[in-house]
């Protein structure tokens, strides 16, 4: 484990106004996630996994606390300066996939790319692509993929513009035992390879045990921490 | 460029088809329209000027400035003279008041002078086109001049103090129609002779004209420009002031096609709305994707700013294109069918098209789009997060000021475009409320029914919102489309019965009072449709209420400045009608002075009313009358129309002479010779050509309105579309997962067809409602024709209605239904 810490979260409390009062999703959360490190958030539905992991990555603020990535303070940045800190430092991966249907799997991955202005973005975009095993599939649609197939679509995608961190929303949730287990080994290997920083939500104990350290969420707080 | 692969994806993905299809007919229909009209309009221009025998006309009383013939000609214009007087002329011992035109080089300016070696005559091979005018010493009779002064051609006659040689018979010239004709037979000679004959001399009563012809702006501008510098006795006349039956047949015709076109558009932007609302809804969560990938609002905005004005620019291009190739279409089958050629279009219809593109692109689909870059990038992670798109109340208000905004590009009249939002609104207010209250009497009666129709129901009812939309939409564009096939069937039966095949098409003037009965035994033996013979006098009107004519606001205008037809009789013709006052034997006079009836449109004008005084003159003789009544009347009639109408025996002592109208058949024509060589003195004016004219226009103006039907068609067809395709994805979802649970495929299909049905059943009513409203309104105010209520389409309207929708609603739906259940919820997952 590397000593610098990629993400530092500092007394995240969320809360929400529902028609029944104020909600607070999440009390008084603060960890640090180190360069290279790889880190489970664990715990039941509604624990506030999904708002944490939105919050560490800059596509939420919080309603009280701090977050910085990578050095830059996130919870002081407008949504212009979180999205510039999110395209050269973030990476996603999502249960659903989040493919766009109307564009090929070598699209997909290529669209971040596009967006970030890369030089031979398409030769990059195949060669991950390769690197997952969908070589055969680059110009396939999301509806003509198996969910596999569409979550390593996604995990090309994620990894193409080489993030500093990945965050993935239960990567595994949407795929069958076999199938999530080759998932997994992807993801490792592809963060292994690249030293990335990666922050996942998830379920599956399997998964959750490959990771460097684990915390679990009760009721939007922090309950357990395991290295 | 990244914003151009996004668009070419989402093009092969087929996200923006509809968008840019509606786009697309929009700028069709508008260009289709405003070009095709553009080129009517500047043909009938054209044609109708050839009746008046140049573009503008100056006329005085004497000659023009000759300083003004350099600047017409520094100005690109062609000009020439034509001079009217009555004159004594003689042959030997026969004399006639002829009515003489002596005309300049170039004369006519527009149209033509039609003359043969034979008196009368009426077959086509018999007829030349001149060259040009007579040559000096020379001269072209009228054919009832011949018998008149017993003339043979070649034969001289003595015009003043010069002698002429007749060479050819005059049949027919532009500006016929000049009161100065109504004197006697024509006789058309040069320019250059005018002096030798020394019958202009100071105090003579003789009209110049200065003709003047050549583009049409600079026209406009040169007259302009010489109005300003104008005496009292010159005038500026063009087509607009003397034909008045033809310009409201025109300016009713363009009215619809305009209406029609607004319509279209209107259609048109409601379907590009709906599109842009789908657009916008599946692009939610690739607007949530590109911002967890860094991507900030201001780049969102960019990109999909980019799209959609490449895409807007792309299709407005097609969209200029179809329209385009439509109105040449019409063109070329208007040439084929009644040998018409259009004139050539201005860059002006083609700019506005392009216009309305952007208009539409930025009032009915931005508004739907707007809140895309506000997306919060935490909807990738919590897809239930609300996105508060632009309030709906705005996207319509924004989209009735692009109604606006295009109505007045086109028409430049408020009232017209007032006038059709007022009753957008109106309809907007009373389908919102019926659809609700429809919606709820439906739930009850839906009760005790199978379950076919409780799904239905059920499914109308758990869409509410949706369904209320999707009322309000179809119900918006079968109104317009009803109301515009309505509108056109009525104007056009408006139109064939204003000018019925029997209508007269020619005018007997001049007739002396000792003819009358022969000539009305003549026209009866031939068993002519004919009106009665009118008694008339000339005269001017010189004072009203004691004030002197030209102390009053009105003293040029159209017929204060000229000698009008007075007449007298005691029973009113069938197309009168009085507004104001009463007719006789009920009125009484409060001065004890005569009465007299006045067209009401010309009182309106001059803020006269029953009870004010009028003075006269007839020849030189004074006459005073009290106006009895106001009264409309129809100028497109054909039938001699009178602006002042005397209590009978009022004119007695003042010499008239009768004027009568009548239909004679195309065969007939030779009738004309038989009645002239008789009766020498009558003076024929011919309408039929005219009336050919009216009907070429009103020929051409349909062949337009039929076009402009079909386009708003497709855009009311494009509109139903989109409303179906825009609940299609949340129901192939509910079919797929019914479908799973076993529901049979003939009760899903049944539902879908109820529902639809249903939803079409209750548009239709609205819809019709809404018709009556919105064509009471535009009758009334823009079309000014009579309000009637249509019975026939309160049925059909709902029926088609139901069964266009269900049928569109079963074939989208249809392949959700057949696919395998499975298939289809991971499709729609």
């Amino acid at each position: 484990m590397s000593s610098a810490p990629m993400v530092v979260a500092n007394g995240l409390v969320k809360t929400v106004t529902t028609y029944e009062g104020a909600l607070t999703i999440l009390d008084d959360i603060s960890l640090e996630v180190a360069a290279g490190e790889s880190l489970a958030i664990v715990g039941a539905s509604g624990s506030g996994k999904s708002t944490l992991l939105g919050i560490l990555a800059g596509l939420d603020l919080p309603s009280q606390g701090s977050v910085s990535l990578n050095g830059h303070l996130l919870t002081s940045l407008d949504e212009e300066g979180r999205a510039k800190v999110r395209a050269e430092n973030v990476g996603f991966i999502f249960q659903s996939f989040q493919l766009l249907p109307g564009l090929t799997a070598l699209e997909n991955v290529l669209l971040p790319l596009e967006l970030h202005g890369a030089s031979n973005a398409r030769n990059a975009a195949a060669d991950f692509l390769g690197r997952v095993g969908l070589s055969q599939r680059l110009h396939h649609y999301p509806q003509q993929l198996s969910g596999g197939e569409q979550q390593r679509v996604a995990i090309a995608r994620a990894f193409a513009s080489h993030p500093r961190v990945l965050f993935a929303d239960e990567p595994t949730g949407n795929l069958d035992s076999t199938t999530g287990g080759r998932i997994i080994e992807l993801l490792f290997e592809l963060n292994r390879e690249l030293g990335t920083t990666l922050v996942l939500i998830t379920h599956e104990e399997r998964l959750a045990q490959r990771c460097l350290r684990r915390i679990e969420l009760a009721g939007g707080r922090l309950v357990e921490a395991h290295s | 460029m990244l914003a151009l692969r996004l668009l070419w994806r989402n093009w092969r993905s087929g996200e923006v088809k509809l968008l840019a299809a509606a786009l697309l007919l929009a700028v069709a229909v508008v260009s289709g329209i405003a070009i095709f009209t553009d080129r009517l309009q500047h043909t009938l221009v054209q044609e109708s000027n050839a009746l008046l025998g140049a573009d503008k006309v100056v006329r005085g009383s004497h000659p023009h400035d000759p300083v003004w013939e350099e600047e017409a000609a520094r100005a690109g214009l062609r000009h020439t003279t034509a001079t009217h007087f009555a004159s004594m002329i003689y042959a030997g011992e026969h004399m006639h008041l002829a009515s003489v035109k002596a005309v300049g080089e170039g004369y006519p300016l527009r149209g033509q002078l039609e003359t043969s070696t034979t008196a009368f005559a009426t077959r086509p091979d018999q007829i030349d086109i001149a060259a040009g005018i007579p040559a000096p010493g020379e001269a072209w009779a009228d054919s009832r001049l011949l018998p008149l002064l017993h003339l043979q051609l070649g034969d001289r006659v003595a015009v003043g103090e010069y002698e002429l040689r007749i060479t050819r018979v005059l049949i027919r010239e532009p500006d016929s129609g000049n009161p100065f004709s109504f004197m006697g037979a024509r006789l058309l000679m040069n320019e250059a002779d005018l002096p030798l004959t020394q019958v202009v001399q100071p105090g003579s009563r003789v009209q110049y004209q200065w003709l003047l012809a050549g583009d049409t702006a600079a026209v406009d501008n040169f007259a302009a420009m010489l109005e300003t510098r104008f005496d009292a006795h010159q005038q500026l006349v063009d087509i607009g002031s003397n034909q008045r039956g033809l310009g409201r047949t025109l300016n009713t015709g363009q009215r619809f096609l305009l209406l029609a076109a607004v319509i279209g558009v209107l259609l048109a932007g409601v379907a590009l709305a709906l599109a842009a609302r789908q657009f916008a809804n599946r692009h939610v969560d690739q607007v949530a994707l590109l911002k967890s990938l860094g991507t900030g609002s201001g780049r969102i905005r960019r990109l999909y700013f980019t799209q959609l004005m490449v895409l807007a620019l792309v299709a407005s291009l097609a969209g200029l294109l179809v329209g385009e190739l439509l109105q040449r279409t019409v063109a070329a089958a208007l040439l084929q069918a009644y040998q018409i050629r259009l004139d050539g279009p201005t860059l002006y219809p083609y700019l506005i098209s392009l216009a309305s593109g952007i208009i539409c692109l930025l009032f009915f689909a931005l508004p739907a789009l707007w809140f895309l870059p506000y997306v919060p990038p935490m909807k990738i992670l919590r897809r239930e997060l609300a996105v508060n798109g632009l309030q709906l109340w705005l996207q319509v208000a924004l989209a009735f000021l692009a109604v606006l905004i295009l109505v007045l590009l086109f028409s430049q009249d408020l009232p017209l475009a007032l006038s059709v939002i007022g009753a957008l609104t109106g309809v907007f207010a009373i389908t919102g409320l019926l659809a609700f209250g429809l919606l709820r009497l439906s739930q009850r009666l839906a009760g005790g029914a199978g379950s076919v129709w409780r799904l239905a129901v059920a499914n109308l009812q758990r869409r509410r919102e949706q369904t209320l939309v999707q009322i309000v939409v179809f119900a918006t564009a079968i109104m317009l489309l009803l109301s515009l096939t309505i509108i056109r069937t009525s104007l056009l039966d408006d139109w064939q019965a204003q000018l019925p095949e029997d209508a007269p098409n020619h005018f007997l003037v001049n007739i002396p009072p000792h003819e009358v009965d022969a000539i009305q035994k003549l026209i009866e033996t031939r068993h002519y449709q004919h009106q009665p013979l009118y008694p008339m006098v000339r005269g001017r009107l010189t004072h009203i209420n004691g004030v002197e004519l030209s102390a009053t606001s009105v003293a040029r205008e159209g017929v204060f400045n000229r000698e009008a037809n007075l007449t007298w009789t005691d029973t009113l013709a069938d197309d009168n009608q009085v507004v104001d006052g009463a007719w006789w034997p009920e009125w009484q006079s409060q001065h004890g002075l005569p009465g007299v009836s006045v067209e009401a449109e010309m009182a309106e004008q001059a803020g006269l009313k029953p009870g004010d005084w009028l003075t006269f003159s007839l020849g030189g003789l004074s006459l005073e009358a009290e106006i009895a009544s106001l009264r409309t009347l129809d100028w497109r009639s054909m039938r001699p129309n009178f602006f002042f109408i005397f209590a009978p025996g009022t004119l007695d002592d003042y010499s008239p002479t009768y004027i009568t109208s009548l239909h004679l058949p195309a065969a007939d024509k030779v009738f004309i010779n038989d009645l002239l060589r008789t009766y020498p003195a009558i003076l024929v004016i011919e309408l039929d050509r005219i009336i050919g004219q009216i009907r070429t226009i009103v020929n051409q103006v349909s062949n337009g309105v039929q076009l402009v039907l079909w386009l708003t068609l497709a855009g009311g067809c494009l509109v139903l579309l989109a409303a179906v395709t825009s609940s299609i994805e949340a129901r192939k979802q509910e079919i797929g997962l019914l479908r799973a649970l076993g529901s049979p495929r003939r009760l899903m299909l049944g539902s879908v067809w109820l529902e639809f049905s249903m939803l079409g059943l209750l548009a239709g009513i609205i819809a019709v409602l809404g018709a009556e409203i919105l064509l009471a309104g535009l009758q009334y105010w823009v079309l000014e024709t009579p309000i009637k209520p249509h019975v026939l389409y309160w049925f059909a309207g709902p029926l088609l209605s139901a069964g266009l929708i269900g049928v569109l609603g079963v074939l989208s739906c249809r392949s959700a239904v057949n696919t395998p259940p499975a298939i289809v919820l991971r499709e729609a997952g």
